[in-house]
């Protein structure tokens, strides 16, 4: 029997493997290698070879973003984000001159070459206006649905430059939008194209007002957080005072993990800290107040797998059936692997240990325990949802979420929902990082972890 | 045998009514200056009297008092944009201001806004864009471009960081203090925060219109209020948890100094009122909020004076002169927090459930000191004196009921 039981085991910490292998497969963003050779083939369009090789960076402008899945519900949505919308784009600097902005779908958003030192015969102000929009096809694939609306001159370095503005109207964007095209020109020679994409009001809005309603309903849950840890700071009081034992040392090793993660996430010094200290106490206290289960932490990632599950599939649901939500990521200023790490497993280094284990802990003598992990359940909800119309929407799939992460807790301890959470956090916040292995190896590091617990001889007693 | 007990009784009355005659015939100058208007009649006066504010603005969802007037504020329930006016209570200019949500371009004004802010007589055409509404009067143009209107006037800043740090610590000293010097606890005063906690939660919904900072252009009404109900959901399931887990200790209550706590809050509470309480007094359900607040921040303040007491006995020589060094500084300090650090140093004084009964004692005065010196309209006179007399009525049953023993309000006062 015991054999059969650890081929189970195994058996479920494959199959976790293999459905977080499903989840991950075309996640990521893509178009970074096509990103350089469409720049060079742009550079060469207009004359120009650039040396080296770029450096990458990934940029965007979320709200635009979000406006435009909120426009086109669904696959179109993230197609025209990552497309004509030109809210996702790789900014590529090369070495020797020239930078340019590809979004991910490939299309060149705005490219800048170094002036040359011949650019050819000056155009005078009564041919330019021809001439510029002659190289509209330079810039953008529907060149007939461009109008020229202002062209500028000027005279500068002892050549004449050229300016032009064209207005394209919706093109494949939703009704209501605008695009722009900024357009220069020296001498004879394109330098610089920029295009811009002008949003109707009603749908930033949504976003905007969304995103500024989710930052308002936040600060009651960090409020909850708050008179949490002041009474972990009293719980902690009264153990010295009493002389209760306390697992004092490994509180201050996670709480040096837990300062590590806020680094990695872009965390301040100080804020890492603060987090740091207030989780050694945690910890250290814990093991004297809560009576879940220990030692069951191995259930955590498999379950994580399938928390991710209901979180990707719940935001399906959810656009299935009329509502909306956002189905790309949060776009990152970073995108290391590091930092994939330090966002995916903060969350659940902090908030679970104090969700799980000290709220329940407070509450248990009174309303019990799952009257205190319901009680979690709507102060997680508050912490970490996405804009959605309708908003109850978004607070709902989290409140889920909140609650399977309770269940898991009373399966498995305050470990595991740590280990559920962060697993659960890399698959579904990968999707915001590249495409490529080693994001892919983070991103399951929880699922490995969890078949290594799980293919762990058991202790006898 | 009457007679005497009689005689006594009234003596007795006289006795609690003295102190609170006194303080409230001791001409005091308030730093804040009463309003004769009520925040529903500010209300009315601005939506009646002043062109800007119409049904285009949604309904007036907050006031709060500021100077010699009240700041209202209007959202629609779409949350784009939000109106807030301040009413003064002489009757002169209102003034206004309309913030919009940054996303959007502008605003749907209406003619009259229209006519008000282009200084013509009437306004022609009205052309709608995508998210603002622009007029056209005669050969100019007015875009649907906000914010508009001028600066209104803001709130005094009542911060007092020191006082409130020293606050906050001393009610960190109290809980600890509570945990691990053991006393019997009294039942009454843990059912008693409960009974406040319920009567809070009831009202929240009302008191939404105390939380005027939380409303912002571009975030639904809704929203902002749930964010705020949310808010004071977890704060009053901790208190309710702190009286249970940090009860007050049995103990009888000082009955010969409540009516002079009593008094003292009064005074302070018309020295330098709390304008948050002006703005309690313009909600329907007012006394309940008033008796609650009081309960819990009599509590409160008998957790603090506990652990000043506690931290006190460190120096158990100068324990009296530092409290009524303590008692002076505030004293001289004043600031909004007079009342609630006077009812402190009393727990502090006194010490255990008795020192709690006297910062209740204290917190009620002030409560009603503060809705006397800053509201002059009858409702809420009537209101405050209806509190003050239930305040009185409650320490005389009291002290009446506490001479027996074995009775049953002496649940309060014991295990």
């Amino acid at each position: 029997m015991p054999r059969l039981g650890f081929v189970l085991r195994v058996a479920l910490g494959v199959a976790a493997l293999l459905v977080a292998l499903a989840m991950l497969k075309g996640r990521g963003v893509s178009g970074q290698p096509e990103a350089i050779v469409r720049a060079r083939a742009a550079f060469a369009a207009i004359g120009f070879t650039p040396m080296g090789e770029p450096t990458v960076a990934y940029e965007g402008d979320q709200e635009l973003a979000w406006a435009l899945e909120r426009a086109r519900p669904g696959p179109r949505g993230v197609a025209l984000a990552g497309g004509q919308g030109g809210a996702v784009l790789w900014r590529l600097s090369f070495p020797g001159g020239g930078e340019a902005e590809v979004t991910v779908g490939g299309d060149v958003w705005a490219l800048r070459r170094p002036a040359p030192s011949d650019p050819g015969p000056d155009l005078f102000p009564s041919v330019a206006r021809d001439r510029v929009a002659a190289a509209l096809p330079l810039a953008v694939h529907d060149p007939g649905e461009w109008q020229t609306e202002r062209v500028q001159s000027w005279r500068e370095g002892g050549h004449i430059w050229q300016r032009a503005r064209f207005a394209g109207g919706a093109g494949q964007l939703p009704r209501g939008w605008r695009r722009e095209l900024e357009l220069e020109m020296v001498g004879s020679t394109v330098v610089s194209w920029r295009l811009s994409v002008h949003p109707l009001s009603t749908d930033l809005g949504v976003v905007t007002g969304r995103i500024a309603e989710l930052r308002v309903l936040r600060r009651p849950a960090m409020l909850g957080l708050a008179l949490l840890v002041i009474g972990v700071l009293l719980a902690g009081a009264e153990a010295t005072a009493y002389r209760e034992p306390v697992a004092i040392t490994r509180g201050i090793g996670y709480g040096v993990l837990v300062a590590g993660c806020a680094l990695a996430a872009g965390q301040t010094a100080v804020a890492a800290a603060g987090q740091g200290i207030v989780l050694v106490a945690v910890i250290a206290l814990l093991p004297t107040w809560t009576d879940l289960p220990a030692g069951l932490a191995r259930w955590g990632p498999a379950a994580g797998v399938l928390l991710a599950a209901t979180v990707i599939y719940g935001r399906t649901f959810i656009l299935g059936a009329g509502g909306f939500i956002p189905v790309t990521s949060l776009v990152t200023s970073d995108t290391s692997v590091l930092r994939l790490a330090g966002e995916s497993w903060l969350p659940a280094l902090v908030e679970e240990p104090l969700l799980r284990g000290v709220l329940p802990a407070f509450m248990v003598p009174y309303i019990g325990w799952w009257g205190a992990a319901l009680a979690a359940a709507p102060l997680g909800a508050l912490l970490h949802p996405l804009p959605a119309v309708p908003l109850l929407a978004s607070l709902a799939l989290e409140a889920v979420l909140q609650i399977e992460l309770a269940l898991v807790a009373r399966v498995s301890g305050v470990s595991g929902a740590v280990l559920a959470r962060g697993t659960c956090e890399a698959l579904v916040r990968r999707a915001a990082f590249p495409i490529g292995t080693l994001w892919d190896r983070v991103a399951l590091t929880g699922v490995m972890l969890g078949i290594l617990l799980l293919a762990w001889p058991r202790r006898r007693s | 045998m009457a007679t005497p007990t009689l005689l006594k009784r009234c003596a007795g009355g006289v006795g609690l009514a003295l102190p609170v005659a006194l303080a409230l015939a001791l001409p005091v100058r308030s730093t804040l200056l009463p309003a004769a208007q009520s925040p529903e009649q500010a209300t009315v006066r601005a939506e009646n009297g002043t062109l800007i504010v119409g049904l285009l603005w949604g309904k007036g969802r907050s006031w709060t008092r500021v100077a010699s007037g009240w700041t209202v504020v209007w959202q629609p329930a779409h949350g784009a944009w939000l109106v807030r006016a301040w009413v003064p209570d002489d009757g002169s200019e209102i003034l206004w201001r309309l913030e919009a949500a940054p996303w959007l371009p502008g605003a749907r004004l209406n003619a009259e806004t229209a006519a008000v802010l282009t200084s013509a007589e009437s306004v022609a055409v009205a052309r709608d864009r995508v998210g603002r509404r622009d007029w056209i009067v005669g050969s100019r143009r007015l875009l649907g471009a906000l914010p508009a209107g001028g600066d209104l006037p803001q709130p005094a800043v009542t911060l007092q960081p020191v006082v409130e740090g020293l606050l906050a610590g001393l009610l960190l000293a109290g809980a600890a203090a509570r945990r691990l010097v053991p006393a019997v606890p009294a039942r009454g005063w843990r059912h008693a925060v409960l009974a406040a906690g319920l009567t809070l939660l009831v009202a929240l919904l009302e008191l939404t219109a105390l939380a005027g900072g939380w409303l912002q252009a571009g975030v639904r009404p809704w929203v902002a209020q749930l964010a705020f109900v949310s808010g004071a959901v977890f704060l009053l399931a901790v208190l309710v948890f702190a009286a249970t887990r940090f009860p007050v200790s049995a103990g009888p209550p000082p009955t010969a100094l409540l009516p002079l706590a009593l008094a003292v809050g009064i005074l302070a509470g018309r020295a330098s009122p709390l304008a948050w309480l002006a703005g309690t007094a313009g909600l329907n359900l007012r006394l309940l909020v008033w008796a609650a607040c009081a309960v819990l921040a009599g509590w409160l303040a008998g957790l603090a004076g506990d652990g000043l007491r506690e931290l006190l006995r460190f120096v158990p020589m100068l324990r009296r002169f530092v409290v009524v060094a303590l008692a002076v500084a505030t004293v001289a300090r004043g600031g909004p927090w007079l009342g609630v650090a006077l009812a402190v140093l009393a727990a502090a004084a006194v010490g255990g459930g008795g020192g709690a009964w006297l910062a209740a004692s204290v917190i009620w005065g002030w409560q009603f000191g503060c809705v006397w010196a800053s509201c002059a309209w009858p409702e809420a006179l009537w209101s405050a004196v209806a509190f003050l007399m239930l305040g009185a009525a409650v320490a005389a049953l009291v002290v009446v009921r506490s001479s027996r023993p074995g009775t049953r309000a002496n649940a309060m006062v014991s295990a």
